[in-house]
């Protein structure tokens, strides 16, 4: 079978197949005796013809009968193999620069992993050729020339290499290289003559035909055809038009994925389209559309700011019976009308000194925000005793022919008859003693109120209110001549009726007012020691003024803990009073109290101090009445329309209680006189505390003079104009605006405010709230 | 806070709260935006005092003592006010100068939550982030046994089926006799679970339902969701989108008036009907739509009045048994659009699933059954209900699955797993495990929530006032200050990337099982597990 000078070999020996090795062994044999040109009778050995390292010049291996798989394998740059019918799996395998020509078709695999070489094929390949294909700069790129069709997969993670596919006698319909091909293709280059369809288009790309590509094709097709023996072909080839090149995308292209439509395309060509303008909800919903910033603003904050001057008042005017607007009396003192702050009180009180400066136990400074922090509470008692000599008020001057009796001149009757005189109405009071201001005057000791200054407010009373009849004494028939006589009755004649107790010797005793009022007038000899039964403040009050009488021994009892507090309870226990509690009395004797339990307090005197109780014979069971007070509504109101009360006759209260209960009763029949529906609004709600930042204040500053106070005060839901709004809005979105006499307001800009509150976080006084935004 | 205040029995500070505030004054430009974004006013701004003292021991110095104020923001400790952790502080603050960081001392606010004696509802999830499917392993890997795929190159089959598959004999015996055949679906084995159109805001839900048709228009993915029960916008059920909707309807019945009216107008039938029973979340409980969230739009929607809590009931009240509500509600629902759509019903995991699923497989008209695992999430439902009642959901798919196999219906009835896939972002692990237990497909919220809408939830009781309305990301709020925050269109995108992505993954774990031409339900010789207990109880590999 020998031809030409080629060394015939055969792959079989005695008939059997020779094993691959043995073959592999005979070859590199021939080669290293420098034999160069082989022609080898194959029977499907492995890997035929590569690995001809030792040649170091052109060898020829011409392969005739079955090729096995991987022919030419890991092939060197001199060698050449033709293989002269099909070839099987993986031909070219590793190629590393061999030139193998295949007359009939190959199998799969062809060209797998080869970096340099050529590999020709006069036929069909099978699946995944040119697969994980390299092109090393140093050698020229690898290249597979195929006659026909590729099979599926072909050039997956092709990184390198020149492949041309010219899809002569192609079966397959649509793609000339098979089933998906080019999946994870990195680099290289592929002719096609034909149809290519499925290709990774994540990966490759098909691009224009250049005319220096078209040259080289050109060039080399007749270079493949000649080798293969097809050059009649070369013109059916040459329809330039009929070839594709795809090469692999960049990096960059890869990233930018495929060409797929932009989502904003569909809403506005697919979406909206099917459904109608305004998608989904279009036909629903008038919201506006279009995405908002995190940071929103105008009517799309979550929350706004409001400016709450007016909308409460503060705790302490709350919690003055008297309603005075306390902290408006600082805001003046502020503003230098220190005048004006003090010149305010008498709009609410006659008493301003007497009582808001010395007799008062202050619930406006109990109230006061300062506590919270345990500051002490601003000193109302300075502007009240600053008011000690001012001039009496000018009554309105527009007189209403209205008459009111006011039945007792003691602290509520005469803030009844002050503020009905003020607002033009005659007011005439009615007097069973002898002297004005009820307890004030007769039974609250001198050491508690400096005697010139009640004289100083009593005669203020007296050059207010023109009408004011002494020792009167009332009884049914003088009541109801009364009530007859004026349009409206005020009874505020006090409770004067000490409560006395079911015991045995209770005669002994000395009601704590007599006492108080003769200690005053008429002092009485009392002794070394002196038992008080009942320990609250007018007990206090016997305690010291009995302390002054020259008692030295004085015990105050109860059956409860004392009740007595602020001043009157450091007065007696500063006379050195001694406060005994549980304890009951079970008789009194002309030794002393014997209490339940058998011991013997003993007493020269023995005052009882457990309350009074009005006494009202006079009304005789017209009004209606509760646990021997008169039932009232929150006007003052009793059963009888024409009929009102306060004061202690509708129940034990402070003087201030009573003297808010006269002004409140006044002001209600001012308004019925003046035929107004009577003001039923609520009053307005005091402002949280919480809401006050007392942070601004030095909590070791102890306020006293007027300035000092009125700095120091909080100004509780009283906007003190500080301007720290203005600045601490990071959008400059607050602005103050003066209004008419020396009025002003703050103002947001809603294009500007951003919600965050931090007007409402650093607000000294509370003005400002944060509230969530109308409903959209 | 006042110094002189009284302590009451529910005072906390804010060593007490779950979330603290961490705040650098120093970097602080005052400028607003945290407390502005806050959505529960868990910080404000404060005048704070500082004192300086100026004291010498040098002869004729006067020490002395000063007060000045500086503002800083300050966190609230009240109940209501407190920080849910939702970090939209840090997200707005442009200097980086806050944070909220989880309390790692005891939760003390968890004893004060119950003021007015009303026990905490809350929104979101179960808030335990062990995850029995995040332990699971593909330990099946084929290299040189089975054909090994690459899951780039080669094309997967990633489809499911939605509805009854007939047994072959029984197929062919009614083609023969010219006889019924159940309608079957061929979808994406990833679901969007129901989320209602009013737990979800309309920005959400369009951008869900937009996402879903550019999936199947654009990218050839089947993708289906569900609507959940609120009814669905009339002009969808009109469009031809509708096919890739699966309209939900529960025991409330909210929004089924419009379905009714819209039957005859339908260019497409939906993809199927869910009954939902139960809920995961909240095993036992019906819905619950809070009334912050009723405005007009979800009212009209929905047909009920504006500003009302709409709670759902537990159960469908005309419907006593399985057999009953098999028959009633599946035929029903399937009379409806004249038997051509799959109607199955959804119901919680429970320890009595089987009763439901062996009813199920002897009515020809079920065309599946949907379970949902503890770990699914909720738009409001009690603490205690979150927290303490449900049933895992892979023991609970697997009982179920091993059951068909038992009596041989395994490829006739699919099993749909809801609740806690991707709970901590591994949804294609989750996924393709519960489908090697034997589900047909899965149901995601929480994951989707997240993903596609940025939803600040964890697994660390994050957030969670889905319930209010509220939510600072838009996603299930109906206040348009907060929900158009969310643009529609970004969600679809989100939603395209993440089921692009899914499918990448699910196949990188399918193609080393050598499976390409169908899902491998059930096939659990792939799976393993590092916990002897769990293998034996799910009948899997125990590996070390």
């Amino acid at each position: 079978m020998k031809t030409s000078d080629y060394i015939y070999i055969s792959g079989k020996k005695e008939n059997k197949r020779i094993p691959s090795r043995v073959l592999e062994e005979i070859i590199l044999k021939q080669i290293k005796s420098g034999n160069r040109k082989l022609e080898i009778d194959a029977f499907g050995q492995h890997g035929i013809g590569g690995r001809l390292w030792e040649a170091t010049d052109k060898t020829i291996i011409r392969i005739l009968g079955h090729s096995g798989q991987r022919t030419g394998s890991m092939g060197n740059a001199n060698t050449t193999i033709e293989v002269m019918g099909p070839a099987s799996d993986d031909i070219g395998w590793l190629n590393a620069g061999a030139q193998i020509i295949v007359h009939g078709n190959a199998s799969n695999g062809a060209m797998n992993g080869a970096a340099q070489g050529k590999v020709y094929i006069g036929g069909n390949i099978g699946a995944r050729a040119m697969t994980m294909t390299k092109h090393n700069p140093r050698f020229k790129p690898p290249e597979l020339w195929v006659l026909g069709t590729a099979g599926d997969y072909f050039g997956e993670f092709m990184a390198g290499g020149i492949a041309v596919i010219c899809g002569q006698n192609s079966q397959a319909k649509n793609s000339i290289l098979g089933h998906r091909p080019l999946v994870g293709m990195v680099g290289g280059t592929v002719f096609v003559r034909g149809e290519v369809n499925g290709f990774s288009q994540k990966d490759a790309k098909i691009i224009p035909m250049s005319d220096k590509n078209w040259k080289w094709l050109v060039t080399n097709l007749e270079k493949f055809l000649n080798k293969i023996k097809k050059p009649e072909l070369m013109t059916t080839f040459s329809d330039r038009s009929a070839w594709k090149i795809l090469t692999s995308k960049t990096p960059q292209e890869k990233a930018n994925g495929s060409e797929k439509a932009s989502i904003s395309w569909f809403k506005t060509q697919v979406w909206d389209k099917e459904l109608g303008q305004g998608g989904l909800i279009g036909d629903l919903q008038e919201v506006e559309k279009g995405s908002i910033p995190l940071i929103a603003r105008a009517k799309l904050r979550r929350y706004i700011p409001v400016w709450e001057q007016g909308k409460y008042i503060s705790p302490c005017q709350a919690g003055c019976p008297t309603g005075i607007p306390v902290q408006d009396r600082w805001a003046m003192v502020r503003a230098d009308n220190i005048d004006e702050a003090i010149g305010m009180g008498l709009s609410y009180t006659p008493f301003p000194a007497t009582v808001c400066g010395y007799l008062c136990p202050g619930p406006c400074m109990a109230s006061c925000t300062r506590n919270l922090a345990s500051m002490p509470p601003i000193d109302v008692r300075l502007l009240g005793r600053a008011g000690k000599d001012l001039p009496p008020p000018l009554p309105n001057n527009k007189k209403s022919k209205k008459k009111i009796a006011v039945i007792g001149a003691g602290p509520g009757g005469i803030s009844a008859a002050w503020h009905l005189t003020l607002k033009g109405h005659t007011a005439t009071l009615f007097e069973t003693s002898n002297t004005i201001g009820g307890k004030i005057s007769s039974a609250i000791p001198d050491s508690r109120i400096p005697g010139q200054t009640l004289d100083t407010e009593l005669r203020r009373v007296k050059d207010l209110i023109a009408d004011i009849r002494l020792e009167q004494e009332i009884d049914h028939t003088k009541f109801s001549k009364i009530k007859k006589d004026y349009d409206f009755t005020i009874i505020a004649a006090g409770a004067k009726k000490p409560i006395s107790l079911p015991i045995k010797g209770i005669e002994m005793t000395i009601p704590a007012n007599d006492f108080l009022e003769t200690a005053k007038q008429n002092p009485p000899k009392i002794g070394k020691k002196i038992v008080i039964i009942g320990a609250g403040n007018v007990g206090c009050d016997v305690a010291t003024e009995a302390h002054r009488l020259g008692a030295r021994q004085i015990t105050l009892i109860d059956v409860q803990k004392p009740a007595a507090f602020g001043q009157e309870k450091e007065d007696a226990q500063k006379c050195g009073a001694k406060f005994k509690w549980p304890v009951f009395t079970k008789q009194i004797t002309s030794k002393g109290v014997l209490l339940q339990g058998g011991e013997l307090l003993s007493a020269d005197t023995i005052v009882i101090s457990i309350g009074d109780i009005p006494d009202l014979g006079f009304i005789k069971d017209t009004l209606t009445m509760e646990n021997g007070f008169i039932t009232v509504d929150k006007n003052g109101c009793t059963s009888d329309p024409r009929i009102f009360a306060l004061g202690d006759v509708v129940g034990p209260g402070l003087i201030t209680d009573a003297i808010g209960g006269g002004k409140q009763t006044a002001l209600y029949i001012d308004q019925i006189i003046a035929g107004k529906k009577p003001d039923q609004a609520k009053p307005l709600p005091v402002i949280n505390q919480n809401r006050i930042c007392l942070e601004y204040y030095d909590p070791r500053n102890q306020a006293d003079g007027l300035s000092d106070c009125g700095a120091d005060c909080a100004s509780c839901g009283n906007c003190r104009d500080c301007g720290i709004c203005v600045a601490i809005c990071p959008e400059a979105a607050i602005e103050r605006k003066t209004l008419a006499e020396s009025e002003f307001e703050y103002l947001v800009d809603p294009d500007r405010c951003i919600g965050c509150g931090f007007c409402k976080g650093a607000c000294p006084c509370g003005i400002w709230d944060l509230v969530p935004n109308t409903p959209l | 806070m006042s110094s002189n205040r009284n302590l009451e029995p529910s005072s906390l500070s804010l060593n007490d709260l779950p979330w603290q505030i961490k705040y650098n004054n120093n970097r602080c430009t005052l400028c607003g935006q945290c407390t502005a974004v806050c959505p529960v006013k868990a910080i404000e701004l404060k005048v704070f005092q500082k004192r300086t003292i100026k004291a010498s021991i040098k002869k004729d110095a006067v020490p002395s003592n000063q007060y000045d104020s500086f503002y800083a923001i300050q966190q609230r400790t009240d109940v209501e006010n407190a920080c849910i952790g939702c970090a939209m502080c840090t997200m707005a603050c442009p200097n980086d100068a806050i944070a909220p960081v989880k309390n790692p001392g005891l939760d003390r606010m968890k004893f004060h939550i119950n003021q007015q004696g009303v026990p905490r509802r809350r929104g979101g999830r179960r808030n335990a982030s062990g995850s029995i499917l995040d332990r699971i392993k593909f330990t099946r890997i084929s290299m040189l046994t089975d054909p090994a795929l690459d899951a780039g190159r080669h094309e997967f089959e990633m489809r499911t089926l939605l509805g009854r598959v007939l047994s072959p004999r029984e197929n062919m015996k009614r083609l023969r006799e010219k006889g019924w055949i159940p309608p079957v679906r061929q979808i994406y084995p990833l679901i969007i679970g129901g989320m209602s159109f009013g737990a979800l805001s309309p920005n959400m839900w369009e951008g869900l339902q937009m996402g879903v048709a550019y999936l199947n228009e654009e990218m050839g993915m089947p993708v289906r969701m569900c609507t959940g029960e609120g009814g669905c916008p009339p002009r969808l059920l009109r469009s031809r989108f509708l096919k890739y909707v699966i309209l939900q309807v529960a025991s409330g019945y909210f929004g089924w008036d419009e379905i009714i009216h819209a039957i005859p107008h339908m260019k497409e039938d939906p993809c199927a009907i869910e009954i939902k029973y139960g809920q995961g979340a909240k095993p036992g409980d019906g819905g619950l739509l809070m009334w912050h969230k009723v405005n007009k739009l979800i009212a009209a929607i929905r047909g009920v009045p504006q500003g009302v809590s709409l709670p759902s009931p537990p159960t469908h009240q005309t419907q006593y048994s399985i057999e009953e509500s098999v028959a009633k509600m599946i035929l029903s629902m399937s009379m409806a659009w004249g038997f051509r759509v799959p109607v199955y019903p959804k119901i919680s995991a429970s320890s009595t699933s089987l009763a439901v699923l062996n009813n199920l497989t002897r009515n020809d008209y079920a065309s599946g059954l949907a379970i949902d695992g503890e770990d699914g999430g909720t738009g409001a439902a009690y603490s205690v209900s979150m927290d303490h009642m449900g049933h895992p959901i892979a023991s609970c798919i697997r009982d179920n699955y091993l059951n068909l196999t038992k009596i041989g219906k395994q490829n006739e009835i699919p099993i749909f797993a809801g609740g806690g896939i991707g709970k901590n972002g591994n949804i294609a692990a989750n996924a393709a495990s519960l489908i090697m237990l034997g589900a047909s497909g899965v149901q995601i919220g929480k994951y989707l929530m997240q993903a596609a809408a940025g939803c600040v939830g964890t697994e660390e009781d994050r957030c969670n006032v889905c319930n209010l309305g509220i939510c600072p990301k838009g996603i299930t709020s109906q206040d348009p200050r907060l929900y158009r925050r969310l643009d529609p269109e970004n969600v679809a995108q989100r939603i395209v990337d993440l089921f692009v992505s899914f499918d990448t993954e699910l196949k990188k774990i399918v193609a080393p099982l050598g499976r390409s031409t169908s899902l491998p339900i059930g096939m659990s010789d792939a799976l393993g597990i590092d916990d002897h207990a769990i293998a034996k109880r799910l009948n899997i590999n125990y590996v070390v």
